[in-house]
């Protein structure tokens, strides 16, 4: 390793706030426009914007279409099975993330 | 280099049927599947089991494997007997999907290496063929997202050697960590993705943040949650408590009659995302144990004095 590479800091753009095109999420996630439409059609992602060209896409669109990707990829599940699992995952998380906010530190201890 | 009992992993016996192969593959692969399954070890038990359908599910692969005889031990120390493979099929590079960079030094040294796809980047990209895009999970304090941090980030990124061959490169990278992230965000980097093929652009790199587990304050999206134990007098009487929080301690007067579970907010105080969250106080009522004889004294005169029944609702049962 060189020493530079040490000490040279990168600054980088949160997603959230400069999201991104149809191009830059097929780019980011290895796959086609085609696929990623798809995904918009059957309403498992829902990008801000009118038609494909003015789609733009945030942080949880990236997280979902890789999900999306993986569990076709390595489970063989379908475009509906795919929106049925993405969906229920997330109320999943929702569900660990509110026990997580209520749960008490003397259960924490105990 | 270690030895891998695939038929272990599977949980199969040597004898299964290629269909017994397969239902098992799709039962645990849905198991330890990252997405679905929060067991803390479940990637690299995911990539495990990729490994062993990538072998077990090709009769060729699996002949050869079985070759290998049933006296190795998962994990033993193994050397492939000399010219064991021979007879069988698979050039360099036995791959057919998954992840194939992140399969064992066992894989490898039995069935090959991985060919680079570079001729299908190509093909897509055009002639001067961009680096892939590659993404990275960075875990940060909740103390980063209150005040901004750098950190640092260990990568790997596989390399075409002059030879043609991939090599895997580490290097570290740091990173500033702006003020409000909140986990699951990302944030991009550009040009620190994989590097290009050719002559082109690398590609970008995306860090998705996780916030590690404090020991005292909790996240759900942009609000933080604390538990502040009190004693029952505090809630009963009121009082005016010191409560740390991320940004340093803040004076907090507890209303008198406050319950067990009660919910104090700090409009604001929660993480500096862009709308920001708010930081919740939780009371949580500790009794003083009945340990001495003035501890017993006191909850005896509670009990004469007080007319107090807390299973009212329940038709008022006594005792």
């Amino acid at each position: 390793m060189k020493p530079h590479e040490l000490t040279l800091v990168h600054i980088g753009t949160i997603i959230e706030e400069e999201s991104l095109t149809l191009g830059q999420l097929c780019r980011a996630c290895d796959t086609h426009a085609d696929w990623v439409i798809s995904l918009v059609e059957e309403g498992i992602i829902e990008p801000a914007g009118k038609d494909s060209h003015g789609w733009r896409f945030s942080s949880i669109h990236l997280l979902r279409v890789r999900s999306a990707l993986r569990l076709q990829r390595d489970l063989g599940v379908n475009l509906a099975g795919i929106g049925l699992a993405l969906d229920l995952m997330a109320e999943l998380d929702l569900l660990r993330t509110q026990l997580n906010a209520r749960r008490y530190v003397l259960e924490k201890k105990a | 280099m270690e030895y891998k009992d695939y038929y272990k992993i599977m949980a199969l016996s040597r004898e299964a049927s290629q269909d017994e192969v397969k239902r098992a593959y799709r039962k645990l692969a849905r198991k330890y599947h990252p997405d679905v399954s929060k067991e803390t070890d479940a990637e690299a038990k995911f990539k495990e089991l990729g490994e062993a359908y990538e072998v077990l599910k090709d009769p060729e692969k699996r002949a050869a494997y079985n070759e290998l005889g049933t006296n190795w031990k998962s994990g033993q120390d193994f050397k492939p007997p000399p010219n064991w493979d021979e007879g069988f099929e698979f050039k360099g590079g036995g791959f057919t999907g998954g992840d194939a960079g992140d399969y064992s030094d066992f894989f490898e040294q039995l069935f090959g290496r991985a060919e680079f796809q570079s001729t299908h980047a190509g093909e897509r990209h055009g002639a001067h063929p961009r680096g892939q895009d590659s993404h990275a999970k960075i875990h940060i304090d909740l103390e980063d997202s209150y005040h901004g941090a750098t950190r640092t980030i260990s990568l790997s990124t596989p390399e075409m050697t002059a030879q043609g061959q991939v090599q895997v490169k580490h290097r570290s990278l740091n990173v500033k960590i702006p003020k409000g992230i909140k986990p699951g965000q990302h944030i991009k980097l550009a040009g620190q993705g994989n590097p290009s093929m050719g002559n082109g652009l690398a590609g970008d790199l995306f860090l998705e943040i996780a916030l590690n587990t404090h020991p005292l304050y909790r996240v759900a999206e942009s609000d933080v949650y604390l538990d502040l134990p009190v004693t029952p007098w505090e809630a009963a009487l009121g009082a005016k408590i010191i409560v740390p929080t991320p940004e340093g301690s803040v004076d907090l007067k507890i209303p008198a009659n406050s319950k067990q579970g009660s919910k104090l907010r700090l409009t604001g105080r929660g993480l500096p995302t862009k709308i920001p969250g708010d930081f919740y106080i939780i009371l949580q009522i500790v009794l003083p144990p009945a340990d001495t004889e003035q501890a017993k004294a006191v909850y005896q005169h509670m009990q004469k004095t007080l007319d107090f029944n807390p299973r009212q609702s329940m038709g008022g049962l006594i005792p």
